[in-house]
């Protein structure tokens, strides 16, 4: 019999075919889906922790015989490790460690205000802090940890791991992240997470004869169901490592992560911009089956990596339907059945169950013998897949003025769509090569290529009803017509009903007017990129060294306002780390984007000037030609001039204390910009202190400062006419220069005097401390921090132009400053009672402040009033918004070593 | 209009094929002496040092043992041994030792042992070289040329491999995200804004997005793109959906700040400013929204500066699947 023991040679053949076997077995394994959990290269971590994690990891007692820390290779203080674990041995010849830590918690701690719980899940009460075991039979190299943590809550985490020591593991785990939006919901429906929002008893579907009536009744059901709106997020997986053989190295893993809740969202209603929009509560059950399979290999001078992974994401709810309270009337040139109070209900097609594989091989091999040099080859090919059945343009039978339904042309049937399934794909595609020579032995050179590539295969989805036909297709012609507009080979009425057929974007729809604006088909959105550079990296001294960079991106895009775009930059770094007690990184960075021309009108051929030319009839309006002010730029497509500096010091004050000094200067420029984002920068500043002079004290401190600026500038639309003879500042409008002067800064539609501009400005100063410091047996924690945000959008704009003389009063200057304020403090002294028991006395104190205009004043008024007292509402806004809390809970919990 | 394919999915395939092909080749032809790839052509030899023995270092190193016992390390090297060189333990690491043992205590002795501190001094390049005699390949496959590499890290600068401090990965601080913070403040800052990841929560560690030890994608990010990252987590948003909206297609960050933000969702322009530096078309996206505006504040409140912002009506601004989803409305 072979052993497996350490130091017991197998026979080559044995061990051969042992090998084979097990690379055999793991591809059988990835072949049937077998669970796995990512890897540290790839995927999802998944870290076992929570926010009560930190504090109960510092609590830790330090291995008081740890002598005098020392510095990493850059000069910070390595951390004194925690006390040696005690460890027991048990007879059958394991040897085992472990902790439990438990207590109740009391005060504050059942704060139910959002800001306070996004994330974590804390509550008065008993509580299991957490636990780990570790066992080891060092004789045969078995392992067994499992840990946990935060049991019963929300943000409970468990990991369970056995294996043997270098030669296979198998880990399992179980994670949960909460994620609460918002405890000032004030729900209208029952159903909240389900596919079917049902409006409370008291209030109507489709309303009442009476808004002021659909309005007291919404103020009350709203007032009466204040609710929290929040998904958790259960991750659990299993992941199995094994050293096939001295060389190769296999691994499977399956996660499943579902999320279940609710999310906010919105509904509108009728044609843009919306009628009476209301936030109602998007349903989240989402399964996410994750899959991973990978073969290492590294022997000699070559390394290789073979990679699969799918990820398949099933919604378990595909749509929501949902009642709304209000009459909303059709507007002109639709009827519905019944003929009023038809809009009842709407419903959302929800995010699609998707499927995406990727396959990835990577593969580097070392030439000693050639300027000791190494060449890393990589090509990944991936795909998205999504095939969901699609659901009616409408859940509202109407009809429309000047169309004819046939057989099957009912708006609310799938029988209307261009086709019923979305098909729709989109593959990946990578290749990256490098070849790295050293020339001279202070001397490295690589070259670099890259490839990737983003192609949409999806087939455009045409907006037509192909069994329907127009009453009158041509105004022109004498009579009604019977048959529609043919485009990509597809004939029927072109556009669609909007919002569930309380609007509608048709050509022909209400009058016989034709318009250019109107979506016909969507645009399918690929890119490929090419990248190739050079770097250079110098050895000055023993220890510094220079380092440049240049490369060249380009990227071609479909369907954009521009085909081409390159992007070159050139890097130069210097590092230094024999600055005495001192090391020093820091690297100028410019970039430059450039393209091709940039074209305004690239998505004409998805809009209805498609099929009809701009019409040359004298006095036609023909503003739904014009797409875009010519003088916007998209910022991601924009020429763009940056730079980046970025300096790091790392200094040893003195044996036991440290201090770290970075910073970072960012400047974007967009010269071609006129209108759109015309300019973004961040200033940084940090200061880290650390102070560790043995393992009884420590602390630290830090702080941060950032400062972001976003430019912006624009021309507020006049809405005015663009009339084929009639006259402007920029010419006589005919059919060939409508759209370049409809399109003008100047011209009738975007008037110079409507420019206004717009500067964000992000502010943040972040500032923390820490101390460690046993006294005696006792030992004290304690970590605070606080943080500052600040937002000011200042805007500048001519009175009377967009914005009028009344308005601008109320307008002013700037908006109110965003605003937030966080502290957080977390203290606590640890007692040992006997040498396995201590308790630690916990005290935490959060507090945050907020100021957010967007819900200013909105918490108490939910609905928005209308222009008029029998207008529907301008928005029902029933989410209240982020608010204030203050949080002061106190713990005690034992501690127990096993 | 959709561009022709420079590289098909089936030539891809090949390619790997044969990249799969050329590593079994080269792992068949391989001798097991040949040294590790980008170590040194010949072993560090401390000077002509003879391997002595980890008995001889614990004699005078018998504090640092106890903590080392408890290393992954400690572990490979006594328990399982897979080669010659795990079976040297202390001196695996450090290379032979005999040197050193002439006179230990002699800073001017330092070059006879690989030391893995500041105060030792020995060359991060030699440093390095040593743990990548077993961490080659795998993970650290882009290691060389890295961002990390080129500014001259140590593996000892975020890994402290004679203490288990983390759980995982022997870390120089208890987690992942506190050893990056080390060095990376300004994103630790980022973290403790409004809307950030759940980071400082301890749901998601900075390696969930970055392979500190290199990648072919930039900011050292796990995934051949921006994007192709962003959906591991938010698969819902991955689609293909019926009708896109481009720039999300393009890359997620041109909205969104992957760490932290003064604004809702990531955001890094507050909404609907944010929206409108792309969207300069005409009617109603182009108006200069402002502080008249609020509830409140004497105006015509305007819904695209109140709750939600566009979002109250262009809901599926990821995109939507909904054949009327032209606009993101359903």
């Amino acid at each position: 019999m072979n052993s497996i023991l350490p130091g017991t040679p197998r026979s080559p053949g044995a061990e051969s075919r042992r090998n084979w076997s097990r690379v055999l077995g793991l591809a059988a394994l990835a072949l049937v889906a077998v669970p796995a959990h990512a890897d540290p290269a790839v995927g999802i971590i998944a870290p076992l922790a929570n926010g009560m994690s930190p504090g109960a990891d510092r609590a830790r007692p330090l291995d008081v015989e740890w002598p005098a820390p020392k510095h990493t290779p850059t000069g910070q203080l390595f951390k004194i490790p925690f006390a040696v674990p005690d460890i027991r041995k048990a007879a059958s010849g394991w040897d085992y460690s472990g902790q439990l830590e438990f207590g109740l918690i009391g005060g504050d701690a059942d704060e139910q205000a959002a800001r306070f719980r996004t994330y974590e899940d804390i509550d008065n009460g008993a509580f299991l802090n957490n636990f780990s075991l570790h066992l080891r039979r060092p004789k045969s190299g078995y392992t067994v940890d499992i840990s946990g943590g935060g049991a019963g809550r929300n943000d409970q985490y468990y990991g369970l791991q056995i294996g043997r020591v270098n030669q296979w593991k198998v880990k399992l785990y179980y994670s949960e992240t909460p994620h609460l939006f918002t405890n000032r919901y004030k729900s209208l429906w029952s159903g909240i997470g389900t596919s079917q929002l049902t409006l409370l008893p008291g209030l109507t579907p489709g309303g009442t004869a009476s808004t002021a009536t659909d309005n007291v009744d919404v103020a009350t059901i709203a007032g009466q169901n204040v609710q929290t709106i929040r998904l958790i997020r259960k991750r659990s997986g299993v992941r199995v490592d094994m050293d096939l053989t001295k060389t190769w190295k296999g691994y499977v893993s399956y996660a499943l992560e579902n999320r279940q809740g609710a999310r906010p969202f919105a509904a509108v209603w009728g044609n843009n911009p919306g009628t009476a929009p209301m936030e109602i509560a998007e349903p989240v059950d989402y399964d996410t089956h994750d899959i991973l399979a990978g073969l290492l290999h590294s022997a000699g001078l070559n390394a290789f990596n073979l990679r699969f992974s799918a990820s398949l994401f099933r919604n378990q709810i595909s749509t929501l339907t949902f009642q709304e309270p209000y009459r909303i009337v059709p507007p002109a040139g639709i009827t519905t059945v019944p003929a009023t109070g038809a809009y009842t209900e709407g419903r959302y097609d929800l995010a699609p169950s998707n499927n995406a594989y990727n396959v990835r091989a990577e593969y580097t091999r070392a030439m000693p013998d050639f300027y000791k040099g190494y060449i890393t080859a990589v090509v990944s090919a991936g795909s998205w897949r999504q095939d969901d059945s699609l659901i009616p343009y409408s859940t509202t039978p109407i009809s429309l003025a000047n169309v004819t339904l046939l057989p099957g042309g009912s708006w609310d049937s799938v029988t209307a769509l261009s086709r019923r399934k979305t098909d729709a794909v989109v593959d990946t595609r990578l290749a990256d090569l490098t070849l790295s020579l050293n020339p001279t032995s202070n001397l490295n050179v690589k070259g670099k290529a890259r490839f990737y590539e983003t192609d949409n295969d999806t087939d455009p989805f045409l907006s037509v009803n192909p069994n329907a036909v127009y009453a009158d297709a041509d105004p022109a012609a004498a009579g009604n017509q019977t048959r529609g507009l043919t485009l990509d080979g597809v004939t029927g009425v072109w556009g669609r009903p909007l919002n569930d057929g309380s609007g509608q974007s048709i050509l022909f729809g209400t009058n016989t007017n034709l318009a250019g604006n109107i979506p016909l088909k969507s645009d399918i959105y690929s890119s490929k990129q090419h990248k190739y550079g050079t770097t250079a990296d110098y050895r000055l001294t023993k220890t510094s060294s220079v380092n440049a960079a240049v490369d060249r991106e380009t990227t071609r895009r479909t369907n954009r306002e521009r085909e081409k775009t390159w992007d070159d930059r050139a890097k130069l770094g210097y590092v230094n780390r024999g600055l005495g007690i001192s090391t020093l990184r820091v690297s100028y960075e410019a970039g430059r984007r450039r393209g091709d021309e940039y074209m305004p009108t690239s998505y004409d051929d998805s809009f209805s000037s498609a099929l009809a030319s701009v019409p040359s009839t004298p006095g036609a309006n023909v503003a739904t030609w014009v797409r875009m002010n010519s003088g916007f730029r998209s910022y991601d497509l924009a020429d763009r001039n940056q730079y980046i500096i970025n300096a790091r010091v790392d200094t040893m004050l003195r044996p036991d204390l440290g201090v770290g000094v970075s910073g970072q200067r960012r400047k974007a420029e967009y010269p071609n910009s006129r209108y759109g984002r015309t300019g973004d920068s961040l200033r940084s500043v940090n200061l880290d202190l650390s102070y560790q002079p043995n393992a009884r004290r420590s602390a630290y401190a830090f702080y941060a400062y950032q400062l972001g600026r976003f430019g912006q500038a624009n021309i507020a639309s006049a809405n005015g006419a663009l009339q084929i003879g009639g006259t402007t500042a920029l010419g006589v409008v005919t059919p060939e220069n409508a759209v370049a002067i409809g399109s003008s800064p100047g011209g009738p539609i975007y008037p110079l005097i409507n420019e206004w501009t717009a500067a964000s400005r992000d502010r943040n100063h972040v500032v923390g401390a820490g101390l460690k410091q046993d006294f005696g047996k006792v030992s004290l924690n304690v970590d605070y921090s606080f943080s500052m945000g600040r937002t000011r959008i200042d805007y500048t704009y001519t009175v009377g132009g967009a914005i009028n003389a009344a308005n601008a009063t109320r307008a002013g200057t700037r908006m109110p400053d965003l605003a937030t304020d966080t502290s957080y403090l977390d203290a606590s002294l640890r007692i040992p009672l006997t040498d396995r028991l201590s308790a630690r006395l916990v005290y935490r104190y959060q507090k945050e402040a907020i100021r957010d205009w967007h819900f200013e004043n909105v918490d108490q008024t939910p609905i928005v009033p209308g222009a008029n007292a029998g207008a529907l509402p301008t928005a029902l806004l029933l989410d209240g918004g982020p608010d204030d809390y203050r949080v002061n809970w106190y713990g005690v919990m034992l501690h127990i070593k096993l | 209009m959709k561009h022709p394919r420079t590289f098909s999915t089936l030539r891809l395939g090949v390619a790997a094929g044969v990249l799969a092909t050329a590593a079994l080749m080269a792992s068949v032809a391989v001798k097991p002496a040949t040294p590790a790839l980008t170590a040194p052509a010949a072993p560090i030899d401390n000077g002509g040092a003879v391997y002595v023995g980890e008995a001889v270092c614990i004699a005078c190193h018998a504090t640092p043992n106890k903590q080392f016992t408890h290393t992954q390390h400690a572990e490979i090297f006594r328990q399982n041994p897979k080669n010659e060189l795990q079976q040297r333990s202390c001196e695996a690491c450090h290379g032979p030792g005999s040197n050193h043992l002439k006179d230990p205590t002699n800073p001017a002795n330092r070059s006879s042992l690989v030391g893995f501190t500041r105060e030792w001094g020995t060359p991060v390049e030699k440093q390095n070289s040593m743990c990548l005699q077993c961490h080659t390949g795998g993970p650290a496959m882009f290691w060389a040329g890295s961002t990390h590499a080129t500014n001259q890290l140590g593996c000892s600068d975020c890994h402290n491999p004679m203490a288990k401090i983390s759980e995982t990965g022997l870390l120089k601080k208890p987690t992942i995200n506190e050893t990056c913070s080390t060095c990376h403040q300004q994103q630790r800052a980022e973290f403790a804004k409004r809307s950030h990841m759940p980071l400082p929560e301890g749901k998601v560690s900075c390696a969930d997005c970055h392979n500190p030890h290199g990648s072919t994608t930039r900011a050292l990010i796990k995934a051949d793109s921006v994007n192709e990252l962003c959906i591991n987590c938010h698969t819902e948003k991955r689609g293909p959906f019926l009708w896109e909206h481009a720039p999300v297609r393009d890359n997620c960050l041109n909205c969104h700040n992957a760490h932290g933000s003064n604004h809702d969702k990531l955001l890094n322009v507050a909404r609907p400013f944010s929206c409108q530096q792309c969207h300069g078309n005409g009617g109603h996206q182009t108006p200069l929204f402002n502080a008249g505006q609020l509830l409140g504040a004497g105006g015509a409140p305007n819904v695209r500066v109140l709750g939600r912002s566009c979002q109250e009506c262009h809901t599926q601004v990821h995109g939507s699947n909904h054949p009327a989803g032209a606009r993101l409305q359903r």
